[in-house]
Parts: structure tokens; C-alpha cells; sequence
């Protein structure tokens, strides 16, 4: 009679529990806190100016100067005031101008001695104001031949010249002439994406525990040192190299 | 337990099974319950299942196709996208030169990319790297694309920009086990999003690491929707396919200029067609010092990088450069 009984008392205890025990998965499954939690990072807002095409400097492209709401050309005040010949001091005018071009320190050597709405040549003969390339050519030959083959400088616009405009701007739209390196600038956000991420070992599968771990920003600092440390990723397919990837992480900068 | 003739329903046997049959169901339910969260434009329609390949489509179903996908992304992104499949141009093969004495880093180039090639921006996709690299060296594997100075260029770096190189042998053709990604007569190496399964083999066979995969589901926002599109090249993509640089294919044959070149501050970049001998790109080819990243793979890239002569940017002193410890 004994075993029967344990049988019975067995099936209605897991005719009850079994039920109670699937509807409890439906109700954690549905109503449950295990969410998915994705991986992905959100957007980031690129400024406006990192996709901006248009050129870093607007220079004037006449010869004039804006005076308390009046505008003047250069040689309105020039014929009136003449200049010394050849000057180094410190300017009373146009302060705002840092001549800082290597060892072309003179005003001179580009601006027209007598007509101030003009550059000069090699032959003292006037260069106009819009035509500022062949200034910079007296001494720029190789850019300047660069320049006119395209291969240095910008171009916008057409590639394919029959089917539209291409833009060239011209050498002051990118350099300063007083000032002629190009500018630094600040660098557009780096990337977050996902193969882009941090994969050295040891930061893949720990941490978030996930292996599409995404790149952190707060470890950017540590990231950049290993990568100059031992070089063991951030190369082209570099990061894919298991043999690399289980060097140690930091290595004492100072190793001979 | 023991009865031989047909069972007898009793009432507790009928509430105990009714009971488990319930809680079965809802267990199932529960189990399906993911599906809620599905997009009805994530479920392909019956015309995206029977669509052919993109060589073997007739003019008129290559129109039918385009008019599927610009209704797609209208319904999606409530923008009408003007969606062309622009033809390769006769007497045309385009050529990158990259011109690494002026790139000084500002990644402008990746996001004006992004912009108008549609990619992802959540996870991000972009096509474009640039490399730090330590002055002296070409090792790529001492490179570093996570950098943010304040200010670039670093004295200590160049800078080198990766993205597709558009070989005349690309490894990536090759291994797709469905011909899905192929060359065109221009030289542009081009996917059928809807074609590619999705394997991944081309990413691993890209010695440059230009293919980018669609791990997650692509994120863009409607009012950063480019609507000037290609079928070969920025229409939005699905989750699961690959994409890449296509050198902006819809703007490039219709004779612009890609957008990564428009948007480069120091005018580093230049792209032609090779076949003009007249064109920018010819005149770096003949007169130029000219490398060409990976050589010895074999792969012919069109995308070439380039040198000034030395001393050519005046502000920067020649220093030795110091020995690498």
C-alpha cells in the first residue's frame, strides 16, 4: 500500500507545483526586472562646425578698412601719411597685425611701397589686391606650382569641370598671410563605436561584462598611454591580434 | 493509475490539466513577449524577400526597387529621399590621394562622412580613421585614433587617415560567398545591402580595415537624414549587413567632389579621375612621392598617399628625430 500512496502524493504535489512554477517564469519573464540592456552608447552631438566646408578665413577682398562705421581704402590714409621706407618698429596703426613670417619682416616686401591697394612683385610692378597668389609665389615657388596643378589646397565644389564650378581658394583663405602656418585647431569628438572600442585583453570581457564593450570616455587617458606603452593596439587589424592582446597591459615606461 | 479503459475526466483531473495548460500558455506568451518590440518595418515585406540580385534586375525592377526603398524610408524617417542608382561614367576611374605632410588630424573628414553617407550615429559607424602616428615611424601598430588634445596637429604626430582603398584586387570581392559586394568599372567597390548576408568574411579579408558591420540596429535621427541617395551607396542600411566608403558614389558620378574632400580645412585630400591626365590626382601620380599603405598585400589600392617636399611647411625646424627606445 506504501508506494502507491507516495506516487499519488507525489503527482498532486507536482500537478500543483509544477503550474506554480511556470506561471511564476511568465510573470518574472513579462513583468520580470531582466531588461535587455544594449550595449550601444547614444548619440553624440557633432558640432555644426565639424562638417562646415567652408574655408577657415574670409579675408577682405578689396583693399579697404572699416573706420567707425565708414569704409576707406588703404590708400584714402596712405597717399596722406607716408610711410618710411623700411621699417621693423612697432606699428602705431593696424596694430592688430603680428608679422610673424619667418624671416620676412618687412611690410614692404609685399606691400606696395607707394600704391597701398596693391602688392608688389620682384620688379617693383603692382600685383592687385585679388590676385594674392602670385605675391606668395616670389618666394613659395614649389607650393605655389603645387597650388596651381591642385595638389596643394583646398578644392570644393566639381571634381568634373564640365558638369559644374570647382572652388579653389586662394592662399589667404587658409593661411594668414602675417601669420602664415595654419592654424591649430581642436579636434572633431574621437570615436565611440563598437569595433572601435577598447579590446585590449582583460578590458573585454570584464567590468560591464559584455563583449561588445564600447569604448569608456573616462579611460580614454589610460587607453592612449598603453597604446604608446606597447603598441598592442590600435593599429589596422592590430586589435584582432591574440598574441598581442595578452601582453602584459602597462609596461614600465622607462624599460631599456 | 490503473484503469485500462478510456480515461474518466474528473473534475479535479479537468482543473489540475486546465491549470497547467494555462500556465504553459502564458509561459509560452511570456517567452514571446520580445516580439512585442518589434518594428513592423523590421519584419522584410514579401517584395524584399523576392528581390533579385542588383546585376541580374531588369531597368524597370530596378525602378520598382528603388521606388520599395524611397517608400521604406519615407515611412520611416517622413522625409521623401530623392533615390537614384546613378551608372559608372564611361572613361572614368577615380583615384584618392591623401597628401600626409597637411593632415593635421581634426577628424572633420569622419563626420562630414557620417553626415552624408547616412551611417549609424547610435552605435556609431564611421568609415574613416585617422591614425596618429609617431614622426619616424609608418608602424601602424604603434597608431593611436583615440586622441583628443586640445589642439592638433601634436608636435610629436602625423596623421593618417584610413578608409576604403578601393583596390583593383580587393580580398573583399573575393571572399563573398554571395556576391555580394563587387567592382565596378569605375573602381569603386560597392555592396547590395540587400543582398549581403551578413557573414563578415569581407571585414576580415580587408587588410585596411575599412568595412564596417551593422551590429545593432542602425540609429539615425530624421532631421540628420541625408534624402540625396544612392542604392549603391548612403541609403539608410539595415541591422546585419555590411557597409563602407563608397568615395560618396551618388555625388562622385554625378561629377562633385566627395564630401570628405569639400570638407577638409587644410585641403589634404584630392580626388580625381585618374584617366584625365590633366586631372589633380595624374599630377600627384607623376610628380609626387607617393605611397601606398600595405603594399606588399597586393592589393593595387586607388588611394594613394602623398608627400611635400621636405622643408615645404617652413614653420616646422627639421629636428633629428630621436632614437625609439
Amino acid at each position: 500500500m506504501r508506494p502507491p500512496t507516495t506516487n499519488v502524493r507525489l503527482d498532486r504535489v507536482a500537478s500543483v507545483l509544477v503550474p506554480l512554477a511556470l506561471l511564476a517564469l511568465a510573470a518574472a519573464l513579462a513583468f520580470g526586472p531582466w531588461q535587455f540592456v544594449s550595449p550601444v552608447p547614444a548619440a553624440t552631438m557633432v558640432p555644426t562646425w565639424a562638417t562646415d566646408p567652408t574655408p577657415v578665413r574670409q579675408p577682405s577682398p578689396r583693399p579697404e578698412v572699416q573706420i567707425g562705421g565708414y569704409t576707406f581704402r588703404c590708400s584714402d590714409c596712405h597717399n596722406l601719411f607716408r610711410s618710411p621706407p623700411e621699417t621693423t618698429r612697432q606699428l602705431t596703426q593696424h596694430s592688430h597685425v603680428v608679422l610673424k613670417h619667418g624671416i620676412n619682416t618687412r611690410c614692404f616686401n609685399c606691400h606696395h611701397i607707394a600704391n597701398r591697394d596693391a602688392f608688389i612683385d620682384d620688379w617693383g610692378q603692382e600685383i592687385p589686391w585679388n590676385e594674392p597668389p602670385r605675391l606668395c609665389a616670389k618666394c613659395h615657388g614649389p607650393v605655389y606650382r603645387d597650388w596651381l596643378h591642385g595638389s596643394h589646397g583646398r578644392s570644393n565644389g566639381y571634381w568634373d569641370t564640365s558638369r559644374g564650378p570647382q572652388e579653389r581658394p586662394k592662399c589667404i583663405e587658409c593661411h594668414d598671410p602675417h601669420q602664415p602656418p595654419f592654424p591649430p585647431m581642436q579636434p572633431a569628438a574621437p570615436p565611440n563605436t563598437l569595433r572601435m572600442g577598447d579590446q585590449r585583453a582583460g578590458t573585454v570581457h570584464v567590468g560591464v561584462g559584455d563583449p561588445l564593450r564600447v569604448y569608456q570616455q573616462d579611460g580614454a587617458s589610460d587607453a592612449r598611454e598603453d597604446t604608446q606603452a606597447d603598441g598592442s593596439r590600435g593599429g589596422i587589424g592590430g586589435a584582432a591580434q591574440p598574441e598581442r592582446a595578452t601582453k602584459p597591459q602597462a609596461e614600465p615606461e622607462d624599460q631599456p | 493509475m490503473t484503469d485500462a479503459g478510456p480515461p474518466e475526466m474528473t473534475r479535479r483531473g479537468f482543473l489540475r490539466k486546465g491549470a497547467a495548460t494555462v500556465a504553459g500558455m502564458s509561459a509560452l506568451a511570456a517567452a514571446l513577449s520580445p516580439l512585442r518590440d518589434l518594428a513592423p518595418d523590421d519584419v522584410p515585406s514579401i517584395e524584399e524577400l523576392l528581390q533579385k540580385h542588383y546585376k541580374e534586375m531588369t531597368p524597370a525592377e530596378k525602378q520598382a526597387v528603388l521606388e520599395r526603398i524611397a517608400r521604406e524610408v519615407e515611412q520611416r524617417y517622413k522625409v521623401r529621399p530623392t533615390l537614384s542608382d546613378p551608372p559608372p561614367l564611361d572613361g572614368v576611374e577615380f583615384v584618392y590621394g591623401l597628401n600626409i605632410s597637411r593632415c593635421i588630424g581634426c577628424r572633420k573628414c569622419v563626420h562630414a562622412c557620417v553626415q552624408e553617407n547616412n551611417q549609424s550615429r547610435s552605435p556609431e559607424i564611421q568609415y574613416i580613421r585617422v591614425l596618429k602616428m609617431q614622426k619616424g615611424s609608418i608602424d601602424v601598430e604603434t597608431s593611436d585614433h583615440h586622441y583628443d588634445p586640445p589642439a592638433v596637429p601634436e608636435h610629436d604626430s602625423y596623421y593618417m587617415p584610413v578608409q576604403c582603398h578601393q583596390c583593383a584586387k580587393p580580398p573583399c570581392v573575393k571572399v563573398c560567398p554571395v556576391e555580394a559586394t563587387w567592382q565596378e568599372p569605375d573602381g569603386i567597390t560597392v555592396i547590395d545591402y540587400d543582398w549581403c548576408i551578413g557573414c563578415r568574411y569581407c571585414e576580415a579579408a580587408c587588410p585596411y580595415w575599412a568595412r564596417r558591420f551593422n551590429f545593432a540596429k542602425p540609429e539615425l535621427p530624421a532631421d540628420q537624414l541625408n534624402p540625396h541617395m544612392a542604392y549603391l551607396s548612403n541609403r539608410p542600411r539595415a541591422k546585419g549587413v555590411m557597409e563602407k566608403c563608397t568615395f560618396c558614389l551618388h555625388r562622385t558620378r554625378r561629377g562633385r567632389l566627395p564630401a570628405c574632400v569639400e570638407v577638409c580645412p587644410t585641403g589634404s585630400r584630392k580626388f580625381g579621375n585618374v584617366l584625365d591626365p590633366d586631372s589633380e590626382v595624374a599630377y600627384i601620380l607623376r610628380q609626387k612621392r607617393i605611397f601606398v599603405l600595405k603594399q606588399d598585400v597586393g592589393t593595387l589600392p586607388r588611394f594613394f598617399y602623398y608627400f611635400d617636399e621636405r622643408g615645404s611647411r617652413y614653420h616646422e625646424p627639421i629636428t633629428p628625430v630621436k632614437p625609439r627606445a
